[in-house]
Order: C-alpha cells, then structure tokens, then sequence
C-alpha cells in the first residue's frame, strides 16, 4: 500500500458534479487548502492486500453477526443502552431475517499488518456514491488498465433485485435534508430504480403517521409498507414516532432493520473482543475503562463523525467535541497509526471503509484526515490495485 | 479470484433528483398547527375548544375593546417545515376554496428532529 501523489483531472468539478458530487469543496476544508473529493492523490494497493482487506472484512460481518446474536440470547441489551421497549422487535426482526442492504466497516490499515477493525458503521453509512461511482470514474479515466476494489454498484443492484418479491412498492427512501444523506439515499434509490423497482423519495420531516388508519403515510396520505430509511434508529426510537414506529414495525419493512441497533452502536466493540480476545483483526475493547491500557481510544456507544472521541497516550490527550455526551463509553486500544507523507511533509491518515453488500465485502472507499480522528472533515481520496 | 469490478455504473438519476428532492408537487398542502407567532406547535393544541388570550386595545374614543387572540390555530399551506417551533410563512389561516389540504388526522415531523440542522449518515 502507498500514496501516490498525482495531478488532479483538470475538470474533475464538472465531472464529479455530473454524478451529483456537489458537495466536493466545503468552505472549511478550502479554508485549509483541500477538498472532500481529493484526487491530487490515490492509494495503491496490491491484490494480495486487497485479498487481506476483503477476507477480513468478511470474517468480521461473520463474527459481528455471531456477537449480535450472543447479545439476544444472553439479553445484554441493557450494556448497549438499547431501549427495553425496543428489546422485542428487535428480537423478532432479528428471527424473520428482514431486508438488510449495506453497511461500512472502518478500518485501519498501512499494508504492515493485519487490518485493524476501528467500528462498523451498520445502520446508516454515507459516502457510498463516492466509493461506488466517483472513484470508479476517476479510475477509468485516470489508471485505466488497473483494477479497483469496487463491484459496489452492481452488488447493489443484484441485492435489490433479490429482495424485490419481498417487499412493497413503491420503496421509499428518506432522509433528512442533509446535501451528503441527500446524496446517498438518491444513489441507493438509484440502484433500485435499475433493478426495476418503483421508488419514492421524501425527507424524514414529511413522514406522516394517520391516527384514523394506524399507519405511517407518505405526503399524498398513501400508507407506507416499505422504507429505507438513512437515520438512526436510536434517533427514531427517541423521536415521537418512535412507540408507533415500534407498534407498527411488523406491519412494513424498514432498511436497515432495527436489529441493525445491535451492531451500529460501539458496544458490539468490546463484546467482540470478550468473544474473540487476541483476533487478529480486533482491537483490544472494554466497557467503561481502558483497564492497563496506556494508548487507547475513549469512544461514545453513539456517535457520529468522530464526535465525542477522546485520543489517550502516555505523551497526551486529544479530545473532539460534539453532541454526543451524557452516554456509557468503551475504550479501544490504539491501533497501528496509518500514516503516510505528502511531498511537502505533511502527515496523512487514512482509515478504509470496507463496504458490504448483504453479507458480503463488495469494495472500499478511502477517507484521509490531517490528524489521527476521522471527522467529517476528513477528504475522500480513490485507490486503485494492480 | 472474486470478481471486483463493477460492469457498468449507471446513475442517471442522481445529480437531478437530488437537487429537486423537496419541491414537491400535486401533494395536499401542509396543514399545521401554530402559536400566535406562526411557529409550529403540537397538533393536538388545535383540536378541542380554541384557546386564545384577551388584549385590551384602545377604541379611539378614550375606551377599550377586548381583541381576543387565538393561541393556537390551524396554518393552511405555505412553506416552512412540520417541526415544533418551525417558523410557517406564505399561508393562511383559513383554507383557500379548491385546494387540498392534509388530513387532520395526520400528523407529521416526528421524524427527523435530533439531526434538523446536520446530517445523520456517517
């Protein structure tokens, strides 16, 4: 694995707005001299680390699954914060093995040693268009006799396709008002428009519930029997709608199911290593306490973009704010830094986004930050391998 | 060797839906809930015998007349969103003859309130 410094594609703009990229220049990322969408640099990869990304990604969806299941028969809900009212639809989502579509494990990774799992983002993962369309573009113009690890888009569309006979339609998608959610639920509606199934798109805000019918209604008063929703559940759960999301959930499908809860939230973190201690592909995790650990990372059980993290070593403490206080914490060891140098000296820190489809590792997405937390600050760089 | 490309990647719909997601049309116009400022309150505050508060206000020729002010009333259409204390602008409070309103038994923003103002993905 290496960087590899490049000249970006002088119309690039144009051509990652022509997918729907808008969002490719935010005002504080200019403000320090980058992009989210960064293609003065790639990372290369050779296919026997890609092999070693793919495996492990696949084997941690195989554990994370078996860690949630040892959470519903040992009724550990409670360590993860899981609202006891949520306990039996998760249980039943759980057993009627309802539609789930994607979710992105993160990863640290510098080609030296195994990959490390930093957390799996199961419920509601973005940056999905860039890794699926963006990057693919930019490699076919740019390394176009080089392979990338990218079947992201037809995975998806081959996985509605098989969910399709399973569910209502029109399958609406929703969102709140976000340019970035905007983004990933158009291209997620996207591919399943391509695999023929009718699709209506609102925001989350529009979501009606009708107290006549007991039903949630779309803007038009029709009753919604399907949704992929891009918001957490936790969020829904502790919204108004959340008892009759619960009181309804046997009467429609939601995407992701709520059992996603179970592994979305960084308590999956520290059960993993009690199931799995010495992995090679985990990080040291504990509830409440870094116990001897002198190099960890103090992480929120909900949080989002690096929100709430604090950074401990034996030289000192970097903490990140954010709305995410007030919850139970796991510690995490720190893994192997990542670090990669840019011609003028500056440290860059990737953290790999492993995407599955289904059950399945079909890609991965790139993110590169000036310092050692991820946050949503952090650009988009493309990959290719050889 | 698993396959890793993608065959072809076709998303035709993205740059434009995205953009023109929220302008919505041919859909019954919001009806909502407001306080005295035209800012969103709880649907339930409308129903049942109107509440409102009585101001005196001077009648010209040295007296006063009770002007009695609804707390709460329906918005009839006009933009702004459902969420409580949501500013609403461009309607009324009367309904405009012809056109289609949402059901009053249909309640809407009890989604999406703790990321108004950010993005929930990650």
């Amino acid at each position: 694995m290496q960087r590899i410094s490049i000249a970006p594609r002088a119309d690039w703009r144009e051509k990652v707005e022509a997918v729907g990229l808008n969002f490719h220049s935010p005002a504080d990322l200019l403000a320090e001299g980058a992009t989210y969408w960064d293609e003065s640099a790639c990372y290369e990869f050779s296919g026997a680390e890609v092999d070693q990304l793919e495996s492990a990604a696949n084997e941690m969806q195989q554990m994370c699954l078996a860690a949630a299941q040892h959470v519903i028969d040992e009724k550990r809900y409670a360590e993860l914060e899981i609202p006891d009212e949520a306990i039996e639809v998760i249980e039943w989502a759980w057993n009627d093995e309802p539609p789930a579509i994607y979710g992105r494990f993160d990863f640290m990774f510098d080609g030296s040693g195994p990959p490390k799992l930093l957390e799996y983002n199961a419920d509601t993962p973005t940056s999905l268009m860039e890794a699926a369309v963006v990057q693919w573009n930019w490699l076919e113009e740019v390394y176009p006799q080089a392979d990338q690890f990218n079947s992201i888009h037809d995975r998806l569309i081959a996985k509605w396709k098989d969910i399709a006979p399973y569910i209502s339609k029109p399958l609406y998608f929703s969102s709140v008002e976000d340019v970035e959610d905007l983004l990933t639920v158009t291209y997620l509606r996207d591919t399943a428009e391509q695999a023929g199934i009718p699709t209506e798109q609102m925001l989350m805000e529009e979501i009606g519930w009708d107290d006549d019918q007991g039903r949630f209604v779309d803007p038009d008063e029709h009753i919604i029997f399907s949704m992929f929703k891009l918001y957490p559940w936790e969020a829904m759960l502790a919204e108004e709608f959340g008892p009759a999301a619960l009181g309804t959930y046997r009467d429609m499908k939601w995407i992701e199911p709520i059992w996603k809860m179970l592994l979305s939230n960084k308590g999956i973190l520290p059960i993993l290593w009690e199931l799995y201690p010495g992995h090679k592909n985990l990080l040291e995790c504990y509830f409440d306490s870094p116990k001897s650990m002198t190099s960890y990372v103090k992480k929120p059980l909900l949080s989002r973009e690096g929100n709430n993290i604090s950074l401990v070593t034996p030289e000192g403490r970097t903490d990140l704010d954010g709305p995410y206080g007030g919850q139970r914490f796991v510690y995490q060891a720190l893994a192997p830094q990542a670090k990669f140098t840019k011609p003028d000296g500056a440290d860059r820190y990737p953290v790999l986004g492993l995407w599955m489809i289904d059950q399945e590792c079909g890609g991965m997405g790139i993110r590169e930050s000036a310092g050692p937390i991820t946050d949503n600050l952090s650009s988009f760089i493309p990959h290719f391998f050889k | 060797m698993t396959r890793r490309r993608s065959l072809q990647v076709v998303a035709p719909l993205l740059a434009a839906t995205a953009l023109t997601l929220a302008s919505g049309c041919k859909r019954p116009e919001m009806q909502r809930c407001v306080d005295e400022h035209d800012n969103v309150v709880a649907d339930n505050l409308c129903q049942g015998p109107r509440q409102q508060r009585v101001e005196q206000r001077p009648d010209g020729h040295g007296g006063f007349i009770p002007f009695f002010i609804p707390l709460y009333r329906p918005y009839y259409g006009g933009m702004g969103g459902y969420g409580l204390g949501e500013h609403v602008y461009g309607g009324g409070y009367a309904p405009i003859p012809g056109r289609s309103y949402a059901s009053p038994s249909v309640t809407r923003g009890g989604f999406g309130r703790s990321f108004s103002s950010r993005g929930s993905g990650e």
